[in-house]
């Protein structure tokens, strides 16, 4: 905008633009080509893959993928990531959208200490939590369970619901609520039937950046599973182990499947993704 | 009184809770609860995930530790895991290294996203697919990021090396592992950057860059001396977050490298790991986190601090 606008002739505008687009589109082809070479790569035979130089036309085949989605640990991995995400998503909002809207609307004592801590929990590092977490749930014998894996995305996925959530709750115009509570409803009621419809599209927001965190997380996952409940980011690190004989065909073709719920996801919430990336700033 | 009330509001009233309002006393009590019931959920399930597991790494980090023996059952030894840890040469060079990692990636993070930034935000046709397509790379798991770089690093295979003609071992060199691994954040958090900044430029103020422009000011110029200060609250953000997420990298380094080779990318995380989960040595690791926790505190405090002398100059 103002900052780089060029004033000046014509043709001078002309140039300007088309270096302007020249190295958009470098950067993109740079920042595109390991997307594009492990899509390609999936597509690919096995004497294919190897080929030099690279191929960069071929007939593409969908033998990797055939492959991955008869194998039962994908199909075990891939139930797991959704129980997993779509667990701990609606466990952060149950327990986090009535909290924001607390946050958001009423004073009350040890708000500033509550809110604190949430912030550092997104902000400190899982594998200081991890530690302690593993030993306590290993004491309660939920290590290797799904529940145990829920409940510790809950240190990131809560946080954020709430921080985004009363955002949203803040937006919200007081006078709804007042006049309901003038016409003797309870605050509980006001927020049931009055508060949440509104504010679906933040709700809608809110889990689509706490799936996307989930789905995409391993250390969490890493530690707390085991073969029958790990979850696809997993499976993928211990498909990739050895460093010979790996089956880049059908690792790629994981890969690709594994990422590409979250490309769909996050482009259905992109509207929000700055709200959501920027959570747990600290506003001055 | 009634005259302020919404149809909406009131619709879904009626509508819902039906012709009974609780007026009783016991509905008013439980009215002046709500507060207290909307956080309590969110303050256990924090206790429970984040306060709890924090207090009893603590109490671990000063028991001594046997696999053999139950949890809690180590006798207490007072600093000496702490001691271990900072008589360890492998700490302490985790500690450079973690510091190292975290300077390069968040440097070159913060430079590149920049200038991805600014230039997103020249108004030209068709801008809107670059600012959707250059995100692309900071939506892809991390997991699948890292593996994707591996095979483009490959020493045989890898087209990298096909292309530059030479066979380098990137990721078996302690010279060149530090780069590969900060390669693949710079590539995930380069957008995620330039996301933040370009969202701080399309919010300032038309007017200071316009009185520069008629005052005779170069592009050059104005950027330095207009944009860039306007811009300092946004850029502080991005410093910050990408220094705590940084500050913990994980994934791209065990996927890479697993803190290999010779300790090159041997970060806090991955070290806190090793000892935890795969020496299981819970004791030291309770250690080791305990004083990654405070190193990570210690930069919030920092960067707190400083945002607000900022704000208040």
């Amino acid at each position: 905008m103002a900052a780089l606008n060029y004033v000046g002739s014509r043709r001078g505008k002309l140039a300007y633009a088309g270096c302007v687009y020249a190295a958009l589109i470098l950067l993109t082809v740079v920042f595109l080509f390991p997307l594009y070479w492990i899509v390609s790569l999936s597509l690919k035979t096995r004497m294919q893959v190897f080929s030099k130089p690279p191929l960069f036309l071929w007939w593409p085949t969908f033998e990797n993928y055939a492959a991955v989605s008869h194998s039962a640990d994908f199909g075990q991995a891939f139930i797991n990531s959704l129980v997993v995400s779509g667990g701990a998503v609606s466990l952060s909002l149950l327990v986090g959208v009535p909290a924001a809207y607390a946050f958001a609307r009423f004073p009350f004592l040890g708000r500033n200490f509550l809110f604190f801590s949430l912030l550092a929990m997104r902000m400190l590092p899982p594998i200081a939590v991890l530690v302690p977490m593993y030993v306590l749930f290993s004491k309660l014998g939920l290590t290797t369970t799904r529940i145990s894996v829920i409940l510790a995305y809950t240190t990131f996925s809560l946080p954020l619901v709430v921080w985004i959530m009363r955002g949203f709750f803040e937006d919200l115009p007081r006078e709804l609520e007042e006049s309901a509570w003038v016409d003797g409803a309870s605050r509980y009621q006001t927020f049931y039937y009055v508060v949440l419809p509104l504010i679906r599209p933040g709700l809608v927001a809110a889990s689509i950046l706490c799936l996307q965190l989930a789905w995409n997380d391993f250390l969490f996952s890493a530690v707390l599973t085991n073969n029958a409940t790990r979850t696809l980011p997993v499976l993928m690190v211990v498909f990739s182990g050895g460093d010979s004989g790996v089956d880049w065909g059908s690792m790629t073709a994981s890969g690709v499947l594994v990422i590409l719920p979250v490309i769909i996801f996050s482009f259905l919430a992109q509207r929000h993704l700055v709200s959501g990336l920027s959570s747990g700033a600290v506003k001055g | 009184m009634g005259g302020t009330t919404s149809t909406a509001g009131r619709a879904a009233i009626t509508a819902s809770a039906g012709p009974h309002v609780n007026t009783s006393a016991a509905g008013r009590w439980l009215d002046r609860q709500f507060v207290r019931f909307a956080v309590a959920p969110t303050t256990l399930m924090m206790l429970g995930v984040f306060g709890v597991p924090l207090l009893l790494s603590g109490m671990l980090s000063f028991q001594g530790w046997e696999a053999t023996r139950g949890l809690f059952a180590g006798e207490f030894v007072g600093f000496d895991n702490y001691q271990d840890l900072l008589t360890d040469p492998n700490f302490l060079t985790s500690i450079r290294m973690t510091v190292i990692y975290t300077a390069l990636t968040v440097a070159a993070e913060l430079a590149l996203g920049l200038a991805i930034a600014l230039l997103l935000n020249i108004d030209l046709p068709y801008i809107v697919v670059f600012r959707t397509v250059l995100i692309i790379p900071m939506m892809i798991t991390p997991v699948v990021a890292s593996f994707c770089w591996k095979l483009l690093l490959d020493p045989d295979h890898g087209v990298i090396n096909y292309w530059i003609g030479e066979h380098i071992v990137w990721l078996g060199n302690p010279s060149t592992a530090l780069f590969a691994v900060a390669v693949v954040a710079v590539w995930q958090a380069a957008p995620y950057v330039s996301i933040l900044l370009l969202a701080g430029l399309r919010s300032l103020p038309h007017e200071p860059v316009e009185a520069a422009k008629i005052d005779g000011a170069s592009v050059l110029q104005t950027f330095w001396h207009i944009t860039l200060p306007l811009l300092r609250p946004y850029f502080l953000v991005a410093l910050l977050l990408r220094t705590i997420f940084e500050f913990r990298a994980f994934d791209n380094i065990y996927v890479l490298t697993g803190g290999g080779p010779a300790n090159a990318t041997m970060t806090l995380s991955q070290f806190t790991y090793l000892t935890s989960f795969v020496k299981f040595d819970m004791s030291l690791g309770s250690a080791a986190s305990w004083l990654m926790l405070l190193m990570s505190m210690l930069l919030c405090l920092f960067f707190m601090t400083t945002v607000r002398r900022r704000d208040a100059n």
